[in-house]
């Protein structure tokens, strides 16, 4: 026990250094003899295939993988993410009132097939991902209060193309000349540089989309307008890489981009594969056939003893926090002191050190280290059973009121061995009789789209974007039933957040969701359990990797592997 | 013999060749008719998977991982796949386009039809499937009969370990079990010069595991259950009387005993095609094969209705050519079997 | 040579008679003559007692609680931390987890078995004695049944049909699922074996004399069958133990944290490179199962063979 923390603590640092000198070394290989070309291949497995190779059409952290390297955005979050930093704008700036974004792009960008990008593509991006009738995944945070002419997503009449063109036209979109993109907001909203880091903000070439779909077409057609992304070879992206195969279900073929504005990636090949077997993963990474891995949570004490596999493996915090959701449409769960006692008979540190093997850290407070607002000044939802048996008794609840509660649990290993535990943990500090009920994951989620629960999770946010927006608004009172499964009553919150969201005074909004996170913790809204950390296993050989908490889930450094190169060995 | 009347409970194909005709034409016949049956099989086995899938809860919008979709770009989907139509027209639709061998497009796999999919698939599934099917038949019959020709020997005890042991782990046990010796330990062992692959299809050793790990449960069962058709029919008058004669061994195995033994073999062979494609299922996620044994259970969990029904009349229609593949085999090892 | 039609009935009649006699009355004596199957009994007989008393030696104390989380010692190896067989993911003691999980996993694997065979075996012989149009319905049912989506179908009725409570209740949807599920393999290979049965003259002398169908079925059809029914129903046990298992997934089996022995081979196959033991006891457990009913299979197969009259 005491030699697996300290391995801990050492290898925390050193991910630290890591990230500082990563940043520093810019792009030129610095560590090693850079090997031969024909030995820069990179392995990685991506876990799932994509379910589609238009970016704008995807939304799983699975499909950001292969999008995010074959199309680029405005801009990208930097390595600290503490702002954004150019991507394929070089600069853009921000009206006085907050309403208007001028993107000034890159002369030198090509496609991948030699054609400059222009600002149209960007328009004709944007109205591809904003086109009702496709129903893209993750068009939200671009018509929800963002975009100028969005917040009609929902009424348009899907069926007539007249209809879905005239609110096409409608949106804040304008291309003024070939290097110029403008986008007008409905509201002020500090936070939309970020949302324009979303890998599915890209911009889509409509001659190549009109060619793979045999002609024009109405903007209701709803299988043309995707037909382009499903070969390899009419995939045309502005990004460092380029598909160079597909093979289904088994892996995509990443190749250089030699037209990319910022220069030719040092790396060959990149293999994503999609193995969703954990222990044929691990095997393969034993074998020498994948490069990365992220550690199954079984065999992490395997590899943390192993002296060789212990050298080669990392852990990286992640933007995501878990909790549990309380249903406080079901009294008397709407009592937030039968909610904090709750949250203050688990002990997380329990949880996180030996159920999740010390790979999650426990956490009492919403923001999750590495992004700002990170705040772990508040601890009411401390590890306390005797207060917690305390506020029971306080709230005149008798603990064989509660008994009839089931905690409605996804079918997943961990999910399972999760909630074990905590029915374990309230059974025992609370003198409850509590019962799971694991049931098929898609029914989970159809009852608690419906109220349909007592106690869920784990459940857990993870950031779209480093903002604070982002997180809070999950909580909203017209969330409930959409994110915010258990519509606990937090009085002033919605109006607190309303105002952060559009307030430009960065210092103001801190100081504003600082408090809505007071309310969340003090509230018990939700009992926080822990955030979620990676451990990931790395050959030695692969270098000038940048990694951050934000990147794409079992891909470390993805956002940033133009620069990451293959060393001899 | 005499001559029989065809009487009631006849078989066609005795009424055809009373009347006069081969056999050959009244067994092309019984195929030609086996054949027209699988419409109505296939139309059943569709409505009830229709009625199943709008009975179960949880749309294919609902995410179970990740971030959730929000309801405003649900509703656009359900209105994209026509899942705001009432179920009966949405059933007349679905029906009308399987007339003409469409199958519609998966919600899942944006923009790709399911008999694309299916059809990129099928030749992993079928590979390994046959290959495993090559080892169970002789295996698992050679072994049968081998087992019961030395009753009560150490081969029979062997073959009854082997069999209880291929049965009481389950192939993924079985399959990472393997992955574990072959793959990571023999890495280890050679210095990384000599190892099977621990994934992935190719025409190469990569098939080498996952076809063992599939075949080994039926040559189990197989030879199990060959071993006590076996043991009934050595019994038999017939065969004592052979023996008697002092025919050879081989004589008498391969004359008498097998004809005899391999009905209920025989029947067996016909689910043992449907093991394979489920067992696949299993085999294909463990080995990662990009198969389409996969596709039916996330089809299931992910509530891909085109994908289901598609999957689904496949693997009704490989069934329904199976059993007929074993009645015909009934009658040509043992002539005298009347199939309706 | 033609013997009198009379001579030849009453030939067959003392055949049938004497057949009735041996089939059931000594039986039991050949049975219990076979080493093998004596073994097997005893070992079916020992589980039985596992999982009655493993409850009582608990509570007595002489056992570690199977519930009881140990989160400082999770997935241990044997011995370790006092734990004979090891622990799973949440520190509880695996061999405890092995004894209380045979009470379900024995319940469904052999009393599944108890629905499958008169359903199988009655679908299977109307089918393959009453030939013809029956035949051809009832294997065209078969064919629908085989081919329709049975997860799906258990989803629904899962949905359709909520059971809390002690492990036996969570068991009746179980039962259900895995028996509608599996008893269209036993239901063909009856049929197959009637089909080329029922051409053999002992039983064309059998339906010429005039016997009823029901005693050609009992006495004839049924013990020539035997063999291959019997392997099927054994092999069946470790299959809906696995079965019962997979179910879990859908939220048909049992719910945690009652342990059965196909829920720990699966959580055992994630941990197979940290403790591969994890897998392998609940396995062998399966395993002495099913060789335990082999044994008393075959032993019931040679002890009710009409030719093995001695």
């Amino acid at each position: 026990m005491h030699g697996r923390t300290s391995i801990r603590a050492v290898t925390l640092a050193m991910t630290g250094l890591f990230v500082v000198s990563a940043c520093s070394a810019g792009g030129g290989p610095s560590q090693g003899t850079l090997a031969p070309p024909e030995k820069q291949i990179l392995n990685v497995n991506d876990g799932t295939e994509p379910n589609s190779y238009d970016p704008t059409q995807q939304t799983y952290t699975y499909e950001a993988g292969v999008g995010r390297e074959v199309f680029e955005t405005l801009l990208k979050p930097n390595a600290q993410l503490t702002d954004v930093q150019p991507a394929a704008a070089e600069k853009f700036d921000i009206s006085s009132d907050g309403l208007t974004y001028t993107f000034h792009l890159r002369s030198n960008a090509q496609w991948s097939d030699g054609k400059p990008v222009t600002a149209s593509d960007w328009v004709y991006g944007f109205k591809h991902l904003l086109n009702p009738a496709l129903g893209a995944g993750y068009v939200d945070p671009f018509f929800d209060t963002t975009i100028a002419g969005g917040a009609d997503y929902g009424n348009v009449d899907v069926s007539s193309a007249s209809a879905i063109d005239n609110y096409l036209n409608g949106l804040g979109l304008s291309a003024p000349d070939d290097h110029t993109f403008v986008i007008r907001l409905a509201h002020p909203a500090a936070f939309f540089k970020w949302v324009v880091t979303l890998w599915v903000a890209a911009p889509i070439r409509k001659d190549i989309v009109e060619q793979a779909a045999g002609g024009p077409f109405p903007s209701n057609d709803t299988t043309k307008p995707v037909q382009w992304a499903n070969n390899a070879s009419t995939i045309v992206g502005n990004g460092p890489y380029k598909i160079s195969e597909i093979v289904s279900k088994d892996h995509a073929t990443l190749v250089p981009n030699t037209h990319y504005w910022g220069g030719a990636p040092h790396l060959q090949k990149i293999v994503e594969w999609f193995i969703a077997d954990a222990n044929t993963a691990y095997a393969k990474y034993l074998t020498g056939d994948l490069d990365q891995l992220t550690v199954p949570l079984t065999n992490v004490d395997v590899v943390r003893t192993d002296p060789k596999l212990s050298k080669e493996a990392q852990i990286f915090p992640r933007l995501s926090t878990f909790y549990m959701a309380i249903n406080a449409q079901r009294p008397p769960l709407d009592n937030p002191k039968v909610r904090m006692a709750f949250a203050k008979s688990i002990d997380r540190d329990k949880l996180a050190k030996q159920v999740q093997h010390g790979i999650q850290q426990a956490i009492m407070s919403y923001i999750p280290k590495g992004m700002p607002g990170y705040d772990t000044s508040d601890t009411a939802q401390s590890y306390d059973p005797a207060a917690a048996k305390k506020l029971l008794q306080d709230a005149g609840v008798n603990p064989a009121q509660l008994n009839k509660f089931t905690l409605l649990t996804r079918n997943t290993t961990r999910n399972k061995t999760i909630n074990q535990f905590l029915v374990d943990q309230w059974n025992n500090n609370l003198g409850l009789n509590l019962q799971l009920e694991v049931v098929d994951s898609k029914t989970v989620t159809s009852r608690i789209r419906k109220g349909q629960f007592d106690i869920y999770g784990p459940d857990g946010w993870g950031a779209d974007y480093p903002d604070q927006q982002d997180w809070f608004d999950v909580f909203f009172k017209g969330s409930c039933h959409t994110l915010n499964w258990g519509c606990p009553i937090l009085p002033g919150y919605d109006d607190l957040v309303t105002k952060a969201d559009s307030e430009l005074d960065q210092s103001q909004r801190n100081k504003d969701y600082a408090t809505a996170q007071r309310m969340l913790i003090d509230q018990a809204g939700v009992a926080f359990l822990y955030q979620d950390y990676e451990y990931d296993l790395i050959k030695p050989y692969v270098k000038g990797l940048t990694i951050t908490p934000d990147d794409d889930q079992s891909l470390p450094g993805n956002f940033f592997w133009h620069d990451a190169y293959i060393v001899q060995h | 013999m005499t001559a029989r009347r065809p009487g009631p409970g006849a078989s066609l194909t005795e009424r055809i060749t009373a009347a006069g005709g081969s056999r050959v034409v009244s067994l092309t016949i019984y195929v030609l008719r086996r054949l027209l049956w699988m419409i109505p099989v296939v139309f059943f086995v569709i409505v009830i998977t229709f009625v199943l899938m709008h009975l179960a809860p949880g749309s294919p919008w609902d995410r179970t991982s990740g971030r959730p979709l929000s309801p405003v770009v649900a509703e656009a989907l359900d209105k994209k796949y026509g899942l705001n139509k009432p179920v009966f027209e949405q059933f007349l639709l679905y029906v009308s386009n399987v007339v003409h061998f469409d199958f519609g497009l998966s919600y899942q796999y944006q923009g790709k039809t399911v008999t694309s999919l299916i059809g990129e698939g099928w030749p992993y599934t079928a590979t390994i499937g046959f290959l495993a099917f090559c080892l169970i038949a002789p295996f698992g019959i050679g072994l049968g009969v081998l087992a019961a020709l030395r009753q009560n020997t150490r081969l029979d005890y062997a073959l009854m370990g082997f069999a209880t042991f291929a049965a009481s782990f389950p192939n993924f046990v079985i399959g990472a079990l393997m992955v574990v010796l072959f793959s990571v330990l023999m890495y280890k062992a050679t210095g990384g010069n000599f190892y099977l692959p621990a994934g992935g299809f190719d025409l190469d050793d990569h098939l080498i595991m996952p076809v063992i790990t599939l075949a080994l449960l039926p040559i189990a069962f197989t030879a199990r259950l060959t071993r006590a058709s076996t043991l009934e029919t050595i019994r038999q008058d017939f065969v004592r009387t052979a023996w008697a004669k002092g025919l050879t061994e081989r004589l008498v195995v391969v004359r008498h005993i097998l004809k005899n033994s391999l009905i209920p073999v025989v029947t067996t062979l016909g689910p043992t095609f449907a093991i394979l494609i489920t067992g696949s299922v299993i085999v294909e996620t463990v080995f990662s094969i990009p198969g389409i044994g996969r596709a039916f259970v996330v089809a299931v969990t992910s509530r891909d209705y085109p994908m289901l029904l598609g999957t689904t009349v496949l693997f009704s229609v490989v069934i329904a050519v199976a059993n007929l593949v074993v009645d015909i085999l009934y009658v040509a090892i043992d002539p005298r079997v009347r199939v309706s | 040579m033609a013997l009198p039609a009379a001579a030849i009935e009453q030939a067959i009649d003392w055949e049938v008679g004497e057949q009735q006699v041996g089939l059931w009355g000594d039986a039991w004596t050949r049975f219990r003559r076979n080493r093998l199957a004596l073994i097997g009994l005893a070992i079916v007989l020992a589980l039985i007692v596992v999982a009655v008393a493993s409850p009582l030696l608990i509570r007595m104390g002489l056992l570690p609680d199977p519930f009881t989380q140990h989160v400082d010692t999770i997935e241990v190896g044997p011995g370790i931390g006092g734990h004979v067989f090891g622990t799973d993911v949440l520190g509880r003691d695996a061999l405890s987890r092995l004894l209380i999980g045979s009470q379900v996993s024995l319940t469904v694997g052999i009393l599944v078995q108890g629905i499958i065979f008169p359903i199988g075996l009655t679908i299977g012989l109307c089918a393959g004695y009453l030939g013809g149009r029956v035949d051809n319905l009832l294997m065209r049912f078969t064919d629908i049944w085989y081919a329709f989506p049975d997860l799906l179908f258990v989803l629904v009725v899962v949905s359709v049909w909520h059971v809390q409570g002690a492990w036996f209740v969570q068991l009746i949807p179980i039962f259900g699922a895995i028996a509608l599920t599996s008893w269209v393999n036993l239901a063909r290979l009856v049929r197959g074996q009637v089909l080329s049965i029922k051409e053999k003259e002992f039983v064309e002398a059998a339906r010429s004399s005039g016997t009823p169908p029901f005693k050609i079925i009992t006495r004839h059809l049924l013990p020539n069958s035997l063999g291959p029914i019997i392997v099927t129903l054994t092999f069946g046990i470790p299959q809906a133990i696995f079965l019962e298992a997979v179910l879990s997934f859908l939220g048909v089996g049992i719910q945690p944290p009652q342990p059965t022995w196909g829920q720990m081979v699966n959580d055992g196959y994630e941990a197979i490179y940290a403790n591969p033991t994890a897998v392998v006891f609940p396995a062998l457990a399966i395993g002495f199962t099913l060789l335990a009913f082999s044994f008393i299979g075959d032993g019931l197969r040679d002890a009710l063979d009409p030719r093995m009259r001695k």
